[in-house]
């Protein structure tokens, strides 16, 4: 049977290939060649999808050295191999071994290939067979003469009907029971091929012949059907519905399968590679340690927001960080941003929270270390625990220009005044008083009558010599009561960070309505007569003096 | 007869098809879990030969230019560790590592640092930041790096007093847990698995 040789020569053609293959290695005089021969074949330990040979990094450049030595000293490839395998285990072998359990690595695939070829092979020889038990399918008869001859046999005329039709009709129905005789008599051995043959071919003629009259010979309308005429159809309906049925599953499960494999797929293949975010990061592995993977979306946003607050547009950079975290609610950078940002607008309170959330998923990441730090330092004045975050930052950063930054704010930072238990404090208020500016507010004996009691004073602080804007330090008292004492440090400086040092202008205004920021009649002003006054200096008094 | 026939043909069929689906789900869903379950896993992390094998003697030259090898410390119980001063992970244990150091080095056991793929400058600056005062050297040629397959900085090793390691542990290490396994190791107790923790590849 030729299905069963082609079935036995397959099986042979795979098992060559399952044959173990065998490892030529040409004779290669060179030890340049063959220790880059070996490298190509080892896995380099730092960008896991090169090969040695072809990283560049420095660990891959030792590796290529020790490979050199040790053929140089007479090692065979093999006893190379082994060495780093001995190391490094298995997985610093490109190639797997082809012993052992990695064996299985390279027979699976041709196993998997006689398999199918096996399946295929037994699936064709049953469709095969299926069809040549089918009664009705005689070879070289058309299809249309054959469909034809299957149709008209249930349409039978009445016995009555004596029309030339219904006589063709008889003569059809007549030659496809002798066909169907034919077949039966071969089926059952009692006819040779070659007279089943010939007797098909003269009755096939026939039916062609009476095709071609009957074609010619217009129908009659409206006979009557016999029973079989019903059952047959019935059965045709059947079964062809439920093979339409079958074909409807099987779409359906291909469909559902292709959708599943392609998704599994896609999830797989974003969830676990990620991109380098150096040369010596590879691009698989833990989800917990690949970079932020991030939706397209949310890494544009993210590109977006960072731009935007280079160029100070904070609004813009807001609106892109929230996106970023509406979609990553965690994401730390997003959150450190926002601090800085927050920081910017002088509310200390709020960005460090947003540090905080950052570190809660980073807890190393060094630019929310940093911010904390600096809103712990600045606004807080919470030495001890500023001290400790920068410290803690110092440990981290390996040397280089930002570590000295951080080594420099954190000599800054006096060791003694903060709220932290830690440190005790021998002379915080000397320090203290150093970067204060105090003096005595007083009101001019012919303004004592415009005085308003519910008015609210302003001590303002500017840079003396700088350029307009706002004030450097505000102090605001309300329903101040005259004469007053007043002291100006550090803790009121507006813009966080900027420090309370220099020479400084120093005026106040008594504002009927409160809002600095509007100037009214009634608003009463005065100034330091010997202004600029230097940091660090008591005895600023001043006198209200002037109406608006 | 035709009716007969082709009826339970076709509910074989479709018998057939769902069990034919079944055996094509039941291939493919294991190799699928298997695929996923590999892009999750980083090949480095499978466990090093090395445990519970004789440690590889290595001579070093200290930085304080004595030099040191591994043969001599027999019968005392030895931590080794890799680091570079260009690694955080390796600055974030470096405390840790002189607080464990201080702990145990009255009795019979003896730390090791090795700098990798560092300058010597660098390096000891490192020490002198972290008031290193364990013996320290550098791997000038990358050598004693491969032969403990180092791959992720920085990275312990623990010698028992038989010379056999008894357990690995890539990235920063708590003091704790250097105390705990050195202790375990002077009594040769080998750990089943490595430790792991924040650590820098190799460059």
């Amino acid at each position: 049977m030729p299905l069963r040789r082609a079935f036995l020569s397959a099986l042979l053609f795979s098992l060559f290939f399952l044959l173990p293959l065998r490892q030529t290695l040409a004779a290669t005089p060179d030890l340049e060649d063959r220790t880059r021969e070996i490298a190509a074949e080892l896995r380099c330990v730092v960008c896991q999808n090169l090969s040695v040979a072809d990283s560049p990094s420095e660990m891959a450049q030792q590796m290529r050295a020790i490979v050199r030595e040790q053929l140089a000293a007479g090692k065979s490839p093999q006893e190379v191999r082994d060495f780093f395998v001995s190391k490094y285990g298995e997985w610093v072998l490109l190639k797997p071994k082809t012993s052992g359990v990695s064996a299985i690595l390279w027979w699976l695939p041709y196993i998997a290939l006689a398999l199918g070829v096996t399946i295929a092979l037994f699936v064709l020889r049953k469709w095969a067979r299926k069809r040549a038990a089918q009664p009705h399918a005689p070879q070289p008869l058309t299809e249309q003469t054959r469909s034809e001859i299957l149709r008209e046999e249930i349409a039978l005329p009445d016995i009555e009907d004596t029309s030339a039709r219904a006589q063709l009709l008889r003569e059809r129905s007549r030659l496809r029971a002798e066909l169907q005789e034919l077949e039966f008599d071969h089926s059952a051995g009692k006819l040779s091929d070659s007279d089943y043959a010939a007797l098909r071919q003269e009755v096939e003629a026939k039916a062609a012949a009476l095709m071609a009259q009957l074609e010619a010979t217009p129908s009659e309308p409206d006979r009557k059907a016999t029973p079989a005429k019903k059952a047959a159809p019935a059965v045709d309906t059947t079964s062809t519905e439920s093979r339409a049925r079958l074909k409807r599953w099987q779409l359906i499960t291909g469909g559902a399968f292709l959708t599943l494999f392609g998704l599994a797929l896609g999830v797989l293949l974003t969830q676990s590679i990620k991109p380098r975010t150096s040369e010596n990061d590879s691009m698989t592995g833990d989800f917990m340690t690949g970079t932020s993977s991030g939706s397209a979306d949310a890494r544009a946003a993210m590109a977006e927001g960072k731009a935007a607050f280079g160029k100070q547009d904070y609004p813009k950079a807001i609106a892109a960080f929230k996106k970023v975290l509406a979609s990553e609610p965690n994401q730390p950078e997003a959150h450190t941003y926002m601090g800085f940002i927050l920081i910017q607008a002088g509310h200390g309170d709020g960005a460090l929270l947003a540090f905080e959330k950052a570190l809660a998923t980073a807890p190393n990441f060094p630019i929310a270390l940093w911010g904390k730090g600096m809103v712990l330092y600045q606004d807080k004045k919470d030495y001890a625990s500023a001290r400790d975050i920068f410290e803690k930052l110092l440990n981290i950063m390996p040397p280089g220009e930002e570590r000295n930054e951080v080594a420099k704010v954190l000599a800054e930072i006096p060791t003694a005044g903060g709220a932290g238990p830690k440190t005790a404090a021998p002379a915080p208020a000397a320090k203290a008083s150093g970067q204060t500016i105090s003096g005595k507010i007083t009101v001019d004996a012919k303004l004592k009558d415009k005085l308003d009691p519910q008015a609210a004073l302003f001590i303002i602080a500017r840079p003396a010599g700088g350029p307009g804007g706002p004030p450097l330090a505000v102090k605001k008292i309300d329903k101040p009561a005259f004469p007053l004492d007043y002291a100006l440090g550090a803790e009121n400086v507006m813009m966080q960070g900027m420090p309370f040092t220099g020479k400084i202008n120093v005026t106040v205004r008594l504002d009927k309505d409160g809002n600095p920021t509007t100037r009214g009649p009634g608003d009463l002003t005065g100034e330091y007569k010997k202004n600029p006054a230097e940091v660090g200096s008591k005895g600023v008094d001043i006198v209200i003096d002037q109406a608006m | 007869m035709e009716a007969q026939n082709t009826e339970p043909s076709t509910a074989t069929e479709n018998g057939g098809s769902i069990r034919r689906l079944i055996i094509t789900l039941l291939i493919i869903g294991p190799v699928l879990a298997l695929l996923a379950y590999g892009f999750t896993r980083d090949a480095r992390y499978i466990t090093s030969p090395l445990m519970a094998k004789p440690a590889v003697p290595f001579t070093i030259t200290l930085f304080d230019g004595k030099k040191l090898s591994l043969d001599d410390l027999k019968g005392k119980t030895v931590f080794l560790n890799f680091w570079a001063s260009w690694c955080p992970p390796c600055r974030a244990e470096a405390r840790d590592l002189e607080a464990a150091w201080q702990k145990v080095k009255d009795q019979n056991m003896v730390f090791i640092g090795v700098a990798l793929q560092d300058t010597d400058e660098a390096s000891r600056e490192f020490l002198k930041e972290f008031d290193v005062t364990y013996p320290n050297g550098k791997d000038e040629s990358g050598k004693i790096a491969v032969e403990y397959g180092t791959w992720g900085i920085p990275e312990s090793f623990f010698i028992d007093p038989q010379g056999r390691i008894t357990y690995k542990h890539v990235g920063g290490i708590r003091a704790s847990v250097v105390v705990a396994k050195i202790n375990e190791a002077a009594k040769g107790i080998v750990s089943a698995q490595e430790g792991k923790g924040d650590y820098q590849p190799v460059r």
